[in-house]
């Protein structure tokens, strides 16, 4: 009988097998957030494989204290960037952020129904039409529930427009769905 | 459109951004201030509807074990390399008696192939085939599948070990068992095989898992785990006990 348990090298504090036990409860939203960015589940995959190698190599930089989670997925946000699906997507889609108000506000409640109504695949097609800036914020607020300087330093963007992205994100994303289940009704935005 | 001068703070109070004194001002205003209360009832539904809607994909169980093996030591020469002259004599040295009592490449691709089913079972929603923590049900799960027999331990009532189940596995071509146990949030795989079909070293496994092997009725086990070594160590010699 023999039994292997090795540990590697002492890293700023933290080893190296402290990494993995960080970084693998975090695979599966990696690869859901890769897989949104990239539409493709070959591309999601090398690139959270890529994720995972960057960060295993710099995790001697990582210093304790500092937000993982956040910072694995600025890993993976800024290898897509690089990528070829990301620069045509940051090309292409890019939109105008000014003269957006926050907090679109309601006084129907009809719409609370519609969007309760909404089935997945409906909300999937809404999230799916979003620009690339929007995508991300909203699916790092809503799924990953991110606090907003969370999302800040994975996306490298300052608080505020973390909160104009996001309010214009569900804006559109609610108005997808009100039109698509309320006709072309008003929506009720301001 | 609501012209309360709250309504700038929705979007934060339904994010659960608001300091604590201000998230409990809201909520007071939000019993007297139904535009308010509507505004923050439709974005908690579409909040909750992206929530299930964005949980759209769920990372295959080939890219756990991919990220895993990433992660093992020879893929990283960098920290090894900070090592001084004295420990890589001694790492050069204990590699070369285990590979000098212990059998070559082929060996430690079994354990490798051991590691990732492991993996594999702990990223699957269906993790065995076969679901029950009674032995007496396990077992004869695999009567007729398997051309060996062995017995699970009896587990005491107050046991920290739980079976969860099993499963067929196929290692180097031969058929054998995965036996899965819980013990507190680890989960433990015990693979079996007849000794002459499978070979390998347990030296071979990585700095994640404890793998264990031994040799007992003609039979190989292996013990392959997240546990502390500890826990391994006690599921082993109950199992060799219930094989005497």
């Amino acid at each position: 009988m023999a039994a292997a348990v090795v540990s590697r090298g002492n890293v700023s504090g933290l080893e190296n097998k402290d990494f993995e036990k960080l970084a693998i409860p975090l695979l599966d939203g990696l690869y859901n957030f890769a897989r949104w960015l990239c539409g493709d589940p070959d591309e999601a995959r090398d690139l959270v494989q890529e994720t995972f190698l960057k960060s295993l190599k710099g995790f001697s930089s990582f210093r304790q204290g500092t937000n993982f989670r956040a910072w694995m997925f600025r890993i993976l946000r800024n290898t897509f960037l690089t990528s070829r699906t990301g620069l045509e997507r940051r090309n292409t889609q890019q939109e105008d952020e000014e003269g957006f108000e926050e907090s679109s506000v309601s006084q129907e409640t009809p719409e609370i129904a519609l969007i309760r109504r909404a089935n997945t695949e409906l909300v999937q097609s809404a999230i799916a039409q979003l620009a690339p800036a929007f995508q991300e914020v909203i699916l790092l607020a809503d799924l990953e529930e991110m606090k907003y300087q969370e999302i800040a330093e994975a996306l490298d963007i300052p608080i505020g427009t973390v909160m104009s992205r996001l309010a214009r994100a569900r804006k559109q994303v609610r108005e997808h769905i009100v039109l698509t289940l309320g006709g072309r009704r008003t929506v009720g935005v301001k | 459109m609501t012209n309360c001068e709250w309504r700038e703070k929705i979007g934060l109070y339904v994010d659960g951004e608001l300091e604590p004194r201000e998230e409990q001002a809201f909520a007071g205003h939000l019993q007297s201030c139904a535009e308010c209360s509507a505004a923050v009832l439709e974005q908690q539904a579409l909040k909750k509807a992206v929530r299930v809607a964005g949980k759209r994909f769920t990372a295959p169980p080939e890219l756990y074990a991919s990220v895993h093996r990433q992660m093992q030591p020879k893929k990283s020469t960098g920290l090894w390399l900070k090592a001084s002259a004295l420990a890589a004599s001694a790492v050069l040295l204990a590699m070369v008696a285990f590979a000098w009592i212990s059998r070559p490449s082929a060996s430690n691709a079994t354990v490798g192939q051991l590691i990732d089913q492991h993996v594999i079972m702990l990223a699957s929603v269906n993790p065995v085939d076969v679901v029950s923590t009674d032995k007496h049900v396990v077992k004869p799960w695999f009567q007729g599948k398997l051309p060996f027999t062995f017995n699970p331990p009896e587990l005491a009532k107050d046991s920290p070990f739980t079976l969860l189940g099993g499963k067929l596995v196929y290692a180097q071509h031969a058929p054998g068992a995965e036996l899965v146990y819980q013990v507190r949030q680890h989960k433990i795989s015990i693979f079996i095989f007849q000794s002459r079909d499978v070979h390998g070293d347990p030296a071979a496994g990585n700095q994640t898992f404890v793998v264990n092997g031994w040799q007992q009725g003609g039979l190989q086990y292996y013990i392959v785990t997240d546990a502390s070594r500890e826990d391994a160590d006690r599921l082993r010699e109950l199992l060799q006990d219930a094989n005497r």
